[in-house]
């Protein structure tokens, strides 16, 4: 199976690689596996408000788990946190023409985006009280 | 189920063969990998007495010893072999065996009960990250002792985990018992655990060229 161009692009220079302080109000950290690879992804926004200022991901996966996480970091920069709970996996499917099986990629994708709005959501209102 | 030799009318052990009289048996459907190897069906297994068990079964059905008979029985010996084989991969494999079980029982596939806890997922990331440091810095480097460290501590985890899994299928649960979900939630621990032996063993493969 060959991965398309924008896979290998995101694959050979990964945008995003890193981590953001875990800790902080500010920052939302979801981490998503796929237990039929072991896939393991970890996404972190950081938000100002309600727009997503910064967004990080480290992913010990397949090349197309790499770029799904890759592409997912760059889409939710600059969004607000409703418009990135909107990014829908096929949309990661399409952009990065990934092949029926590799959509499992693209869902874990989705899924730690949201995991990581879900975890600053609730930073937030815990903090309120 | 008891099964009759169509032969000699004993009660057959396996479904494929007749341990009396030698008749290699007609099977409508396929046997499930018990049947074929004349087990009770449970997820304790003694590896030792199963290979007996394959040993004695393949030399009862063993295309070779058929090679004077008409073509139909050189083809069920053919047949009957590849399913013998088939049900020896299952059940000499606790993970298989204990899909097997669970699937037979009506519980969940391998498909769902994927949501492993946060906690989980970060000790994955943790042992990710140290095969990833171990690769890079070669065997004999401290990173590659940590990760020869970290293979037997998956051992231990992996045998703790199997260890729920054969307790909570002895004695098997009932068809739809909600065991069955724990068990498939336990499965796709393991499935994890196996990811990163199997890196670990690739990583001492590389070492040694």
């Amino acid at each position: 199976m060959a991965y398309s161009d924008k896979v290998l692009d995101h694959y050979n220079k990964p945008r995003n690689v890193g981590s953001l302080d875990k800790a902080s109000a500010n920052v939302g950290t979801g981490i998503v596996g796929a237990p039929e690879c072991g896939d393991v992804m970890k996404l972190q926004i950081e938000i100002e408000g309600d727009r997503i200022v910064d967004a990080k991901f480290k992913t010990f996966g397949c090349g197309s788990a790499i770029a799904s996480s890759s592409l997912a970091t760059e889409w939710v920069k600059g969004k607000t946190l409703d418009e990135a709970l909107s990014i829908n996996n096929t949309e990661i499917v399409e952009e990065l023409s990934l092949p029926p099986v590799k959509i499992h990629c693209s869902v874990l994708a989705e899924d730690a985006i949201k995991a990581a709005i879900a975890d600053v959501k609730n930073k937030r209102d815990s903090e309120k009280g | 189920m008891t099964m009759i030799c169509s032969g000699c009318e004993s009660e057959l052990a396996s479904h494929l063969v007749c341990e009396s009289c030698g008749a290699l048996q007609v099977c409508e459907e396929s046997p499930t990998p018990f049947a074929s190897m004349g087990l009770e069906p449970s997820q304790a297994m003694d590896s030792g007495a199963l290979k007996k068990r394959l040993v004695k079964l393949s030399r009862a059905m063993h295309p070779d010893f058929f090679g004077n008979s008409d073509a139909a029985t050189q083809q069920l010996a053919i047949d009957n072999t590849a399913e013998l084989n088939a049900a020896f991969e299952i059940l000499a494999s606790d993970m298989a065996r204990a899909d097997w079980l669970v699937r037979s029982l009506g519980g969940p596939d391998e498909n769902s009960e994927r949501q492993m806890p946060q906690s989980f997922l970060i000790e994955v990331m943790e042992w990710n990250e140290l095969l990833e440091e171990a690769r890079d810095s070669g065997s004999g480097s401290p990173e590659y002792e940590s990760a020869q460290k970290l293979g037997v501590t998956l051992q231990a985890e992996r045998a703790a985990i199997m260890q729920g899994i054969d307790a909570a299928l002895t004695p098997l649960p009932e068809a739809g018992s909600p065991t069955l979900t724990d068990v498939r939630k336990q499965m796709n621990a393991v499935r994890y655990v196996d990811r990163a032996l199997e890196q670990l063993a690739e990583l001492a493969v590389q070492a040694n060229h």
